[in-house]
């Protein structure tokens, strides 16, 4: 035990003194600070691996400063690239025009979305452009994107990219959007790209039997998953006309589909590295800029480069949907909750991306871990000319939870019941329906509830 | 003054797509030495899955987790996967992993059977042993059978597998269906002080109990679940997107979107309820997402237990806690008619 703390302090030691001498280079650990034995914790190495506090094997590189991120890797001859953004919610593009970029020196090629072959992708619905061609859905849409010998050359030859946009009407708030006569984003469908229901019982004759009636409007706000590593990716498209493409990327299996069918390539063709994640949380679920640097990298016949911006992850990734929830409850006196109707409206950006199974989840959680009899829920989900919303950790159940946990806690404080007692009394036991009237298995719902209450130390108070 | 409150966050949540397909396949390779390698075309996210799954085909071939790795995230090299996605890696890719590593397990036995002078179905595989069940002292190490099976009997012992959890289509009228295989419950329980003259929100501690059926490694489930609350502090309390009058985001930066740093993070109390799921590698489901499920609603909760103002738009922003503060002490001045 003794030695191993040696070891460790003299580590730590080490690193210090190395980045005093040259904070400009990355910490290099010295040959010396690794252990002459490789330490490896007990708990990976009992049999009987199942339920072991096991140590992850990145763990030792991640603490070192080690792990070579895709900002880490440099492919030989490698260009950096830059995408143009919008700035601008909805517009049609009357020309672009990138001949005063592709002058520049330094500048190896410039890329725009009529040159992508199929220039769609989406897990549902196959809505977004790569590059925005002829119309601008969002601000952060992109518009072109430029390949140069270094980052900073790339970053001006943007501000020599002249687009001339037609603006058109747009519409911002999902409520607004719903109306008849509201500026259709994808026209001439409907803004309300998709809707789910979920109906069990009768809510009207579940209302009628109830003691008393609660209501109450919950909404919440639009929120980036702020990975501390940023959308990034090397695309390097060989003389054997052969495709590979590092990526931050937590789906390689759908993004080589997704490149295949917007480069019109056969997937044995294309090569899908997925490097180690700086975080993911649903926003590195599908491709974003790949296509467009695997094109740069034909032109150029150089492995390209490209890194959002801290900005770009906001204005140009996916983000959490805002949610405007209803909730009407039918409760009896002793607090059994006998009905449940909800209207959820989904904020669903530019762009359907992950919103459809944003939809559904939200629609079949929202009425909460409890047994209720009559239950309606009608989701939508609509267009705005804003930031598309996609998957984010929790597929729209953290919205719906807030809502329907707030909601019941108005319930028990309208009826003056423990808040505890009430979720006890409602909450789903082995065997029971789903509002979906799928048979539940394994629940412990009510474990949990006195789990928690217990390690809190819960008085009741009513 | 600062006003104590408390809340509860109750929810659930499913593992897997919503009815849609989402295969996983996995590859085992027992090597010459009874140590093995696991190809899976999911990807680490940073959660630990893959010492996770390692854990899976350890646990399957009787060896330790040391003893597996894991090859990951290349389509050149790995099996489809639908990848980190849905909380479902541990489930799906965790089932194909079990089933590949059972079939690579069944060859072993093939091997090991005449070694032994028993039927493969009367052996186990257990503490880097293959040995007649209930008789451990007669036994082989795997490193022995594996080498035997590859280079003796020419047939070295690969699985490879796939699973799909199993789901019944929702009607279109009625949403009735089993979208999921199977769900995960969890209740947070959030004790705050809120400053009634400013309406600062500090959330002091969480007591946090989840279910993932078994857990492989309890560790990395403490670890998302103190994840999850992170994320949840941030929706309950700060982080908003802000749009102007043209539909452009007014803080696309860190400067000015707000989000949690460890000085804002609470005491966390971290129970894992025991669970078993029949469906499950060794009775295991998943844990990612939920884990920020249930934060903001336990928040929001207490901030109405320790002030009564019901905040019903996230965030509960300072500013928005005080304003709903004066509203109520301005509605009971007012005079009675």
């Amino acid at each position: 035990m003794d030695d191993k703390t040696e070891v460790l302090e003299r580590e730590q030691l080490d690193i210090e003194i190395l980045r005093d001498v040259n904070l400009r280079l990355p910490a290099v650990v010295p040959r010396e600070a690794f252990p002459a034995v490789p330490l490896t914790v007990d708990a990976r190495l009992q049999t009987r691996a199942v339920g072991q506090r096991a140590t992850r094997p990145d763990c030792r590189m991640h603490g070192l400063g080690q792990t070579k991120y895709i900002d880490d890797i440099k492919l030989p001859g490698m260009l950096y690239a830059r995408i143009k953004r919008a700035g601008i919610s909805s517009a049609r593009i009357k020309c672009i025009d990138t001949s005063a970029a592709e002058a520049m020196p330094g500048v190896m090629a410039v890329v725009i979305g009529e040159e992508i072959p199929v220039n769609s992708f989406g897990p549902t619905f196959q809505d977004q452009p790569v590059l925005a061609a002829d119309r601008v859905f969002h601000a952060g849409d992109g518009v072109a994107a430029v390949a140069a010998v270094t980052e900073q050359i790339a970053n001006e030859a943007l501000e020599k990219i002249v687009v001339e946009y037609e603006p058109l009407p747009a519409v911002f708030d999902p409520i607004d959007a719903m109306r008849d006569d509201a500026p259709k984003v994808h026209a001439p469908n409907s803004n309300i790209y998709a809707t789910k229901v979920v109906r069990k019982g009768d809510v009207e004759k579940g209302f009628a039997e109830s003691d008393h009636i609660f209501e109450g409007r919950f909404s919440t706000q639009m929120i980036e998953h702020v990975s501390l590593e940023p959308h990034a990716a090397i695309a390097d498209w060989d003389a054997t006309g052969r495709l590979t493409i590092y990526a931050t990327i937590g789906r390689i299996t759908l993004a080589r589909a997704d490149m295949a069918r917007t480069l019109k390539l056969p997937m044995s063709r294309i090569r899908l590295i997925g490097t180690t994640v700086g975080g993911n949380f649903g926003g590195k679920n599908e491709i974003s800029q790949e296509p467009a640097l695997a094109l740069l990298s034909k032109k150029t016949g150089r492995p390209v480069k490209g890194v959002f911006t801290r900005s770009e992850e906001f204005t140009s990734s996916t983000t959490r949907h805002p949610i405007i929830m209803d909730y009407k409850s039918g409760v009896t006196k002793e607090g059994r909750i006998v009905a449940r109707q909800i209207r959820l409206v989904l904020d669903g950006g530019a762009y359907c991306s992950w919103s459809a199974t944003t939809l559904g989840k939200a629609c079949i959680l929202s009425p909460g871990p409890y047994k209720i009899d009559n239950v309606l829920t009608e989701a939508f989900v609509v267009y705005t000319n804003k930031t598309m919303t996609g998957a984010m950790r929790g597929f729209g159940a953290p919205q719906v939870c807030f809502a329907y946990e707030s909601h019941m806690d108005d319930i028990a404080k309208g009826l003056g019941k423990d808040q505890l007692e009430i979720r006890l009394l409602n909450a789903f036991d082995e065997g029971s329906s789903s509002p979906t009237g799928q048979v539940l298995h394994s629940v412990v719902v009510k474990e949990t509830l006195n789990k928690a209450a217990a390690r809190f130390g819960w008085e009741s108070q009513s | 003054m600062k006003r104590r409150g408390r809340g509860i966050g109750c929810m659930w949540y499913p593992i897997g797509f919503t009815v849609d397909a989402n295969p996983s396949a996995a590859t085992v390779k027992v090597n010459e030495d009874g140590t093995a390698t696991v190809l899976t075309g999911t990807v680490e996210t940073g959660q630990g899955a893959l010492t996770v799954l390692g854990q899976i085909a350890a646990e399957a071939l009787g060896i330790a987790t040391d003893d597996v790795h894991v090859v990951s995230g290349d389509t050149d090299v790995t099996p489809m996967d639908t990848g980190a996605i849905a909380s479902r890696t541990t489930y799906v890719t965790g089932n194909a992993i079990y089933l590949a590593a059972e079939a690579a397990k069944a060859i072993l036995f093939e091997a090991a059977a005449p070694m032994l002078g028993v039927k493969p179905s009367q052996l186990e595989a257990k503490d880097r042993m293959i040995q007649v069940k209930n008789f451990p002292q007669r036994a082989v190490t795997i490193g022995e059978v594996a080498f035997r099976s590859q280079v003796v009997l020419g047939q070295p012992a690969i699985g490879s597998a796939t699973w799909n959890p199993p789901t019944v289509a929702m009607d279109p009228e009625t949403g009735q269906g089993k979208p999921f295989a199977t769900y995960v419950y969890a209740t947070q329980i959030a004790e705050v002080d809120v400053d009634d003259e400013t309406g600062e929100v500090e959330v002091l501690r969480i007591c946090a109990a989840h279910d993932c059926g078994t857990a492989i490694n309890p560790m990395l489930v403490e670890g998302q679940v103190e994840g999850g609350i992170s994320m949840g502090v941030g929706m309950a309390l700060q982080e908003e997107m802000l749009f102007d009058a043209n539909g452009r985001i007014v803080n696309p930066s860190l400067t000015n979107y707000i989000m949690p740093t460890s000085l804002d993070m609470p005491e966390i109390h971290v129970d894992i309820v025991q669970g078993f799921d029949p469906t499950g590698p060794f009775g295991a489901k998943g844990v990612g997402e939920p884990t920020a499920v249930p934060t903001a609603a336990a928040i929001l909760n207490a901030i109405h237990d320790a002030v009564g103002v019901r905040i019903t738009a996230l965030p509960a922003t300072a500013e928005k806690v005080l304003a709903a503060i004066k509203a109520k002490k301005g509605a009971l001045k007012q005079i009675p008619r």
